[in-house]
């Protein structure tokens, strides 16, 4: 709502004055205020790049930059199990592969994609439908059932946290089980703790989601569906068809806010995942740190992995992502 | 026949309605819903891992321990709000009888107000449970000592990148990094940078100024004693240098986000009325405090809404950066609940504290909506 990215031409012409009319002294101290914070914000994450590149010694020796004499490249190398051996053909960071090993995060890694993966597409599967009837088809008691929605968006975690975790151990409802070997479904008592579904299910649907994308598909005019349901279109087609392409810009908008929050989950896989078979990357850098302790150059190779694909996605999206953000409240 | 063919409709959209919304509302329903009831129902019971006897409302006893102290500290509170709107109201009097009369009496009320909160407080903390009022209070260094920096600087650098100066995106864009780099990864980071080694980060930084080099998070002793050589004790010491480096991390994760969201706001105010300003001959300073603080203090209003919620429900970073060295200083309230929940498996315990810290924050921002926002100009 505070988003303006495109100005007027009176705003133009407004800025352009005001840059003519401050002078060179007074440019050059603001100049040095924005490039200080600049400083600020990017020393602590360049330090700990920096670090990921050097050997345990040049850590402690408060380097700033690594050795490039010193740093060791690898190609590494793994076995399938029918004895074929492939080598990864670009060379890493000695430390990069350690940590990498050490840390398990090649688990850790891959748990978070299939989990990122699996609740991006959930809760678009889910909540675009959702937000759709929401929006555009009348029935009884819509409005009732979106103001309980937007009551459970204002409850923190740490109240919800607790009845989840006795749901989740099957506590309170029958779950079913959903075998990771061979995928089919079973009933029973069983408790999803250290399970695929723990991580995934609680956030396949989002009351977010549902509501940014009911604001934008209320601004489709009536009149598209009226042609279409002349063309005897129903309301899934219509959906399928017309309003999903034309909620495009939205829809990357909550892809890319879901990918964010579950990339980044920490208290509740921190709670469901006692083991390491699906613990998430977050859960799995925090194992690590507790493991890795002085070893300063590991641990921050171990934080390149939780930290590279965020800001690689960061660089590709930037307008999305600030505006998606920035829009989307904070998170603590 | 057209009657009937409107019921149709009226069916039909009833059912695909549902279809298409019941999927969500089921997860919803059973993962955000249920558990809000679930929460309060199971504060009321002994609960460890297993259901116990039914206890009332012992749960929240044992936290709050002296009922006749937490009344106590909630009267006291409420006489400083009422202190606060006499002391506005008295400078908008005419009369100087009233004026001085209003004044004094506002005085009166702060000095009341104090003593009932801390004596309030201090029965609470005889029999109630200390690590939770412990977490309480380093709950609110942390909301006040982050909360305001933040909003002063996001203030100040999307002024001066509002300037339209050179590079103006490249700002932007390097400002947002903080925000975005997973708070887990960053807490990791920042661990070493405040870390009690010689050379770490914040060792170097205090180095550059003589200063011997500190223990940064594993410092339980708190900062003004240390600064002033004090051996001050309870509230007024201040947050410890351990809860200082936790604070400094936060205020890094969180001006970018807060410049970004201020840069919007600058963007939608008309630039028509700088033009009029500046025609009636005002001065830069004028057309800030005139123009921009007025016309932005919706944005300020919600990000200080958000900034006191988030500090307050704040987990991840601090659960990462606790150090057992700094003595559980850096322990705000959400750590306490998480310790009772996962360390003591005291669930229900854990329910009752979570339940009242969330009063606590609704309180928060009820104070926040009468106090502030009536100071909120929406144009």
């Amino acid at each position: 709502m505070y988003l303006k990215d495109g100005c007027s031409m009176d705003d133009l012409a407004q800025r352009q004055q005001v840059r003519s009319r401050s002078g060179w002294g007074r440019r050059f101290v603001l100049h040095a205020i924005l490039i200080f914070f600049a400083f600020v914000a990017i020393v602590p994450l360049y330090w700990a790049l920096a670090s990921s590149f050097m050997t345990l010694g040049e850590t402690i020796n408060r380097r700033w930059f690594p050795d490039v004499s010193k740093m060791v490249w690898v190609n590494p190398q793994w076995t399938t199990a029918d004895g074929t051996t492939y080598t990864v053909p670009v060379p890493i960071h000695a430390n990069y592969f350690e940590a990498w090993e050490r840390g398990r995060f090649e688990r850790y890694f891959l748990n978070s994609v299939i989990i990122t993966f699996l609740t991006i597409v959930g809760m678009l599967l889910t909540s675009i439908p959702a937000a759709y009837a929401f929006a555009k088809i009348k029935f009884l008691g819509r409005d009732v059932l979106f103001s309980i929605l937007l009551i459970t968006l204002m409850v923190p975690e740490s109240i919800t946290l607790i009845p989840n975790f006795r749901i989740i151990r099957g506590d309170v409802l029958p779950l079913p089980l959903i075998n990771t070997s061979a995928p089919y479904f079973e009933l029973g008592g069983v408790s999803w703790v250290n399970k695929l579904p723990a991580l995934t299910v609680p956030f396949i649907a989002s009351a977010f989601s549902i509501f940014l994308l009911r604001q934008f598909f209320t601004t489709i005019p009536d009149e598209l569906w009226e042609a279409a349901r002349m063309d005897g279109a129903g309301h899934l087609r219509f959906l399928i068809q017309i309003a999903t392409p034309i909620a495009r810009p939205a829809i990357t908008t909550v892809s890319l806010l879901t990918f964010i929050g579950s990339w980044n989950a920490f208290l509740w896989p921190l709670v469901v995942t006692t083991e390491e078979r699906w613990r998430p990357i977050m859960v799995g850098l925090d194992a690590f740190m507790q493991d890795a302790g002085p070893e300063l150059h590991l641990l921050m190779a171990g934080s390149m992995f939780a930290i590279v694909p965020i800001l690689v996605v960061y660089f590709f999206t930037q307008k999305t992502f600030t505006e998606g953000v920035a829009t989307s409240g904070l998170k603590g | 026949m057209p009657k009937l063919k409107i019921n149709q409709v009226v069916l039909q959209n009833n059912i695909t309605g549902y279809l298409f919304v019941s999927p969500a509302l089921v997860i919803i329903f059973i993962f955000g819903l249920f558990p809000i009831g679930n929460a309060v129902w199971m504060s009321l019971y002994r609960w460890r891992v297993r259901q116990g006897a039914f206890v009332g409302i012992k749960n929240y006893a044992d936290v709050v321990g002296d009922w006749w102290g937490a009344l106590s500290f909630c009267v006291g509170l409420t006489v400083l709000m009422l202190a606060y709107y006499v002391w506005n109201n008295a400078f908008n009097r005419l009369s100087e009888r009233r004026w001085v009369a209003q004044l004094a009496s506002a005085v009166v009320l702060i000095g009341t107000a104090f003593g009932l909160i801390a004596f309030g407080w201090s029965r609470m903390m005889q029999v109630g449970d200390v690590d939770y009022l412990h977490g309480l209070i380093y709950t609110v260094y942390y909301a006040f000592g982050t909360v305001p920096i933040q909003l002063a600087l996001g203030l100040l650098l999307s002024y001066i990148l509002y300037q339209n100066l050179f590079a103006k995106e490249w700002y932007r864009m390097i400002y947002f990094v903080p925000y975005i780099t997973p708070v887990v990864a960053s807490a990791v980071v920042f661990r070493q940078v405040f870390s009690s080694r010689e050379s770490s980060i914040a060792n170097q930084v205090v180095g550059l100024f003589g200063i011997e080099p500190l223990s940064w998070i594993a410092e339980s002793e708190s900062l003004i004693n240390i600064l002033f050589n004090l051996n001050l004790e309870g509230f007024w010491a201040g947050p410890s240098l351990a809860m200082v480096s936790v604070i400094l991390f936060n205020i890094w994760t969180y001006t970018g986000y807060y410049t970004v969201v201020f840069l919007a706001g600058l963007g939608s105010i008309p630039g028509d009325l700088y033009e009029a300003a500046k025609v009636d001959g005002a001065n830069d300073w004028h057309l800030f405090r005139r123009i921009t603080l007025p016309l932005l203090s919706p944005v300020t209003f919600y990000l200080s809404v958000l900034g006191f919620i988030g500090t307050f429900k704040s987990f991840d970073s601090i659960y990462v950066m606790r150090d057992r060295f700094a003595k559980g200083t850096t322990d705000t309230a959400s750590i306490v609940i998480f310790d009772s929940f996962r360390t003591d498996n005291n669930w229900s315990y854990a329910a009752a504290q979570a339940i009242i810290l969330l009063l606590i924050i609704l309180a928060l921002t009820a104070v926040q909506r009468n106090v502030f926002e009536r100071r909120v100009f929406y144009g």
